[in-house]
């Protein structure tokens, strides 16, 4: 008894006089976190096991295939022809529209074709493709302004803009049009996403323990466009040795702080990060920017620090390669390269490939074959075996509400799926299907394996369809 | 057994249960809301399936817009014209009897199959999946997305597309709506003959994407003898206005995707 009453005082005396960010690590208190989500794979470390300990390789492809539709926004329009010799670098599509972005060539070599080719997408869009000639020139003019702390705050968004970069979490939203303020609207806190709670991928934190540096000028160049103070690195706790190198390279920096969060899927989704590290809830319908905040991935944040520091537009990321293959590993490739030719550099399928999939498991998009070029927002390739790849027939619904305590957006996927299902587009808008961030932690959770997120997604799209023809 | 309190207890309610009945009945009376006796007969004239089409809440949200004049009198396909006529007293004219049809033949082993889908039930989740489940970018995909829409069970997936019977269909326009490739159309149901395929691709792609596909060769323009038929976009479109239905175009059709309904069986049950 008296024993138990010292270590609750001793406890107690510690939650005081520790500071915050010690306590959670060191006392192994609740870390960062929200309310809902789920564990993939938790006993397996998230399927990471294979290629968490791979150092990024260089991979340079004969030939690619660069799409000129790899952001949000209006196709990019191609500016070189059949024939055309094009340098690293060069512009090869112009950007359409206020969300358009430039794409540049990620080779040197000559233009074999510019024709419709199949992306993992509903349909084809028009693609460059390029024979590597394999002497890595350089288009000429390309300058940076050497150092993030020291250029002036004006040009980094112009820079941004012309190195054609996105988000390279998934979304693929244009960085540039992120980090210009909207009228009337403050930032106070930049977020780095380096969460990376997808399962399988491993490229952001390689990428953090090889690279810290690119990562934290990307922010600081962010914080500096924008004139933030606080810029937070957010790290799960499954990654102790990315937060340790974060660390180490954000020391010093000004502003820059690493914050821990609990390992568990959807942490890396942009609202539940902003509630775990700010403790903000951004509302219905709108974006972070409604609660002060900018949330950009570490891939981004790096690709802007070479936009920032050597003039460099996008022309490669880091993809991690697992699954079925016989030497999963994380490259550094070209944009544009062809999913079969890295798995080629990986050693080829271990097994026989049911399915290859674009992204993690959680939401990955099936390809319809391996002739597949890989796009900006790119981060993993999973191949599945057959065994793998099975899908279940669905189950009536049990009304067992595990998918409501899955979901980090609190919504109801149970009564959804009925609305959905039903057509009744007006229904599912009033329980909010809008506000479904597509995670899959309900179909995950789901013991009767029903198509939950598949629903939702339909939905929105016919949403988005209708509003749009208004 | 002293029997007071339950007579006494039977005659209060039932004494209260007169006066509320008799209170009741008056205020049926005098305030009751004068209902159109015309709504509830037209309504009853409607095609009764709530199907949504005619962009009203229902059937009943229609019979009241076509009595109060805000819907057109024959803006449900489906209804019984001659009852609406006599219940508003006017004479509607039956518009022309139109029918959904599919536009598209790639069955299963007709069209190319591009990967094999089995994933979600819904044509919409297919058509985003890298391009869709078949080849062709205008085939139907046959997952039922407009059979689960049809309030009247006029559509059935027959060996991987839908089918749809034309004596059951009241062309509501669900189907049309529903359709991701759009690979569905309203058309009149005396259009008898039709091209059942809208590939764009040139001839080769197309043909290679499905064994039924219009590869745009002008056989059957050579053979009109009306001109009613033009190639565009690829591939070969009737004008109904001057097709006779003569159905000499089905039969030189080298690909077998221009049919002439007249004498498939499918109709020769009307």
């Amino acid at each position: 008894m008296v024993g138990v009453t010292m270590f609750a005082c001793i406890f107690a005396f510690l939650l005081h006089h520790i500071p915050h960010h010690i306590e959670r690590q060191v006392l192994c208190l609740p870390k960062y976190s929200f309310k809902g989500g789920v564990h993939p794979l938790h006993s397996q470390h998230e399927g990471k096991l294979p290629t968490r300990n791979a150092p990024i390789r260089d991979f340079v492809s004969d030939s690619v295939v660069i799409p000129m539709s790899m952001h949000l926004g209006a196709p990019s329009k191609p500016c070189v022809s059949k024939g055309d010799h094009v340098k690293i670098g060069q512009l090869i599509g112009e950007p359409v529209g206020g969300l358009g972005l430039p794409v540049h060539a990620s080779i040197s070599g000559e233009v074999t074709a510019v024709e419709p080719r199949l992306i993992t997408g509903a349909g084809p869009v028009m693609c460059v493709c390029i024979q590597n000639d394999f002497a890595d020139e350089w288009v000429d003019g390309i300058q940076g302004y050497g150092n993030v702390e020291t250029v002036d705050p004006a040009l980094i968004v112009p820079a941004i803009k012309a190195a054609g970069i996105c988000g390279m979490g998934g979304a693929s939203f244009p960085a540039h049009v992120k980090l210009t303020l909207p009228e009337g609207k403050t930032c106070d806190t930049i977020i780095l996403n380096g969460a990376e709670c997808e399962t399988f991928l491993t490229a952001d934190y390689r990428l953090m323990i090889e690279e810290p540096r690119r990562v934290v000028d990307g922010l600081r160049a962010e914080m500096r466009a924008l004139g933030v103070k606080r810029g937070v690195i957010a790290i799960e706790d499954n990654k102790m040795e990315a937060i340790e190198s974060m660390r180490k390279a954000a020391a010093g920096r000004e502003g820059v702080e690493i914050a821990v969060l609990r390992t568990k899927y959807p942490q890396g989704g942009e609202k539940q990060l902003i509630h775990a590290v700010t403790g903000r809830q951004v509302p219905s319908g709108k974006l972070p920017i409604e609660v002060h905040t900018i949330v950009t991935n570490v891939a981004t944040a790096a690709a802007i620090a070479d936009a920032v520091i050597d003039g460099k537009p996008l022309i490669s990321r880091i993809t991690t390669v697992t699954g079925k293959v016989v030497n999963p590993s994380n490259l550094r490739v070209r944009i544009g390269t062809v999913v079969a030719d890295m798995i080629g550099e990986c050693g080829g399928y271990s097994e026989e490939a049911a399915k290859i999939v674009m992204g993690g498991g959680m939401t990955g998009v099936c390809t319809a074959n391996a002739d597949i070029p890989i796009a900006k927002a790119n981060g993993g390739i999973v191949v599945y075996n057959e065994k793998d790849a099975k899908s279940v027939d669905e189950e009536p619904c049990i009304r067992c509400a595990r998918c409501v305590q899955a979901c980090p957006m609190g919504l109801d996927p149970y009564k959804l799926k009925h609305l959905c299902d039903a057509g009744n587009l007006e229904g599912a808008k009033a329980n909010h299907v809008m506000d479904c961030i597509l995670c899959g932690c309900c179909s995950y959770a789901c013991p009767s394996r029903r198509w939950l997120t598949a629903a939702f997604k339909n939905t929105k799209d016919a949403i988005a369809a209708a509003a749009r023809r208004k | 057994m002293d029997w007071i309190p339950v007579v006494l207890a039977l005659g209060v309610l039932g004494v209260v249960g007169l006066i509320f009945g008799i209170l009741l009945e008056v205020a049926d009376k005098k305030l009751a809301v004068e209902v159109d006796p015309r709504i509830s007969k037209v309504g009853e004239a409607l095609g009764g399936a709530n199907c949504g089409a005619c962009g009203y809440a229902g059937c009943a949200a229609l019979a009241e817009a076509i009595v109060s004049g805000e819907a057109k009198p024959n803006a449900c396909p489906a209804a019984n014209m001659a009852a609406i006529s006599e219940a508003l007293g006017i004479t509607v004219e039956e518009g022309e009897k139109m029918v959904a049809r599919v536009i598209c033949q790639g069955h299963n082993g007709v069209a190319k199959e591009r990967y094999k889908y089995d994933g979600y039930t819904s044509c919409a989740t297919a058509a985003s999946m890298a391009g869709g489940p078949k080849e062709c970018a205008y085939a139907c995909i046959g997952l039922g997305d407009c059979m689960r829409v049809c309030s009247f069970g006029a559509i059935s997936m027959n060996n991987g597309i839908a089918s749809i019977d034309p004596n059951v269909c009241v062309a509501c326009g669900n189907c049309e709506k529903a359709c991701p490739r759009s690979a569905i159309r309203i058309i009149p149901a005396e259009t008898k003959v039709l091209v059942l395929c809208r590939n764009k691709d040139i001839g080769r792609v197309a043909r290679a994407a499905c064994m039924k596909a219009c590869i745009g060769c002008g056989r059957c323009v050579k053979e009109c003898k009306y001109g009613a038929i033009a190639v565009e976009d690829g591939y070969a479109r009737i004008d109904p206005e001057k097709c006779t239905r003569c159905g000499a175009c089905a039969k030189v059709c080298p690909c077998g995707c221009i049919i002439d309904y007249s004498v498939t069986a499918e109709d020769k049950a009307e």
